[in-house]
């Protein structure tokens, strides 16, 4: 078994925010925080902190779409809109046989390199 | 005392594929329709302001400055010319900014043209340069696009109220026979319910998109162009036009979260109702008051959706109303007596001026034989940017 980590190959991961100020969370990034005001400079991330979403979420809802754009060479791909347990919510791809709304799941992260431009980090929620 | 903006000159080209043609003439044409039914053509430097509406020449065609563009081929130098761009709801926030120019008295006579050329580019294309409205990190790049995004309400909604695929189909029907006999619609054709949801070949002829959205429930691909000419009804200069103003009696805007995930509610469409209740307090109207509206279905489960957000519906009602033809022509409430972005087609920046022809055609007593309300007093429209993140409603009164 070879040992990728030692050439530095990082985890994907999608970050969360949480406002130190007054403790709201946030998915994607503000700017500024819509229940206190507080700046967020995305360079010094002073004053805020950021976590990685992931892990256990409930499905609220999903579709199959079979008209992908540009760049996509399957048939078809599936998408969803999931719960964290923070509250906190999050659009993605579906990877899932039998997809139901309420259905629990949990969220992981890949690296995907299928729309133009540099690969991006993208949200597969599986069962 | 406010003053008080009027319609006095609609044009229009047919919606379909004009690929082989240049934006800025498309444009123009449309704009030569309004002067001429106007009766301002020759008088076209006496404008005080052109407001072009558009969402991505740059992306469709490759071209900028359109605005500046359209003043060189209609030669109007040196009429001052802008663009506006709100996504799909570009046309009708050309409006709203053309309104606000009158209304603020900067302006006399203004121009609005609203026009987009997608067919440069193939399908797959355009849904991705649609898909660029979305938030850039947590929804583009993941992979959505508009129709992943109608697919996933309509779920909701089926999930929620029991709407079933037939039901869209009955709006297709609808919508299609509307547009047959709108000579500006994209598609021309009816089709019956057995082709597209009762018959054996259904699944075939009407296949699906975005799960359960079919393609009968999703708007085409189109390009095209209207315009709108707007005068201050106060001025003397009002009595130079050809026709009669039709009044703009509300116009108002409103936005929600660009992502659709953070809505409190995913099924509600909170921009829809506070642009409608803005729109209505403006023309000091209500819901009841509306003769018929053209709603931006651009996939079908808006036009109910946004049907209830405006008022017209109890919540989760109004495929009931469909069922029993109340939103046909001869119904209570016409919705989409166009054709709807279904059949009469969706150039997105020409979208919102559409709608606002077809509601003074309607109220003229222009439209074509069929497809003519009886007696309307007043028509709205909403245009709907991103999914339902900026929305423009309009109301529009034959004083």
């Amino acid at each position: 078994m070879i040992d990728f980590s030692i050439y530095g190959a990082k985890t994907p991961t999608i970050k969360a925010y949480k406002c130190l100020t007054c403790g709201a969370v946030y998915y994607p990034a503000p700017m500024v925080c819509g229940k206190c005001s507080t700046r967020r400079d995305p360079v010094t991330g002073k004053g805020w902190e950021t976590f990685d979403l992931e892990g256990s979420c409930v499905l609220l809802t999903w579709t199959r779409v079979w008209n992908l754009p540009e760049g996509y060479t399957k048939k078809y791909l599936l998408f969803g809109i999931v719960q964290f347990e923070n509250g906190l919510r999050a659009s993605g791809q579906l990877e899932v046989e039998d997809p139901r709304i309420g259905m629990k799941l949990n969220a992981t992260v890949k690296e995907s390199d299928e729309r133009p431009g540099n690969p991006v980090n993208v949200f597969v929620f599986r069962e | 005392m406010a003053i008080k903006v009027g319609i006095v000159g609609i044009g229009h080209t047919r919606f379909g594929n004009s690929s082989e043609y240049d934006l800025a003439d498309v444009m123009a044409y449309a704009a030569t329709d309004a002067l001429q039914d106007a009766g301002f053509l020759e008088r076209r430097r006496e404008i005080d302001q052109v407001v072009v509406g558009n969402m991505a020449s740059g992306m469709f065609c490759h071209q900028s400055g359109v605005a500046s563009s359209l003043i060189s081929r209609m030669d109007m130098e040196p009429v001052p010319a802008e663009l506006v761009e709100n996504g799909p709801a570009s046309g009708a926030s050309a409006i709203k900014i053309g309104y606000m120019a009158v209304a603020s008295g900067m302006a006399d006579i203004v121009l609005v043209v609203g026009g987009e050329i997608m067919r440069k580019v193939s399908g797959w294309e355009a849904t991705d340069l649609v898909a660029t409205i979305l938030h850039s990190e947590a929804e583009y790049d993941m992979g959505l696009t508009l129709p992943a995004f109608g697919g996933m309400f309509t779920r909701l909604y089926m999930e929620k109220y029991g709407l079933t695929e037939r039901d869209l189909a009955l709006l297709a029907v609808k919508n299609h026979r509307n547009g047959a006999k709108n000579m500006y619609a994209h598609i021309q054709a009816p089709c019956t319910i057995e082709a597209i949801a009762d018959g054996p070949e259904a699944a075939v002829v009407n296949t699906y998109v975005a799960e359960p959205l079919r393609m009968y429930s999703t708007c085409p691909v189109s390009d095209g162009a209207a315009a709108l000419l707007l005068v201050n009804m106060d001025s003397p200069k009002v009595r130079d036009f050809k026709k009669k103003p039709i009044r703009i009696a509300g116009i108002a805007s409103a936005t929600d979260t660009h992502c659709v995930h953070n809505r409190k509610d995913p099924l509600r469409l909170e921009a829809v109702r506070l642009a409608a209740e803005k729109a209505y307090k403006m023309a000091d109207l209500g819901p009841k008051d509306i003769s018929f509206a053209e709603l931006h279905d651009a996939f079908s489960i808006l036009e109910l959706a946004i049907s209830e957000e405006v008022g017209f519906f109890e919540r989760g009602k109004s495929f009931l109303a469909v069922r029993k033809g109340e939103t046909d022509i001869d119904g209570r409430l016409p919705i989409n007596t166009s054709g709807g972005l279904k059949s009469k087609g969706h150039p997105v920046g020409a979208t919102g001026v559409s709608q606002a022809v077809e509601l003074v055609r309607q109220l003229r007593g222009e439209a074509e034989e069929g497809r003519q309300v009886r007696n309307p007093k007043y028509g709205m429209s909403v245009n709907f940017g991103g999914f339902g993140n900026n929305v423009v409603a309009l109301i529009c009164a034959k004083d």
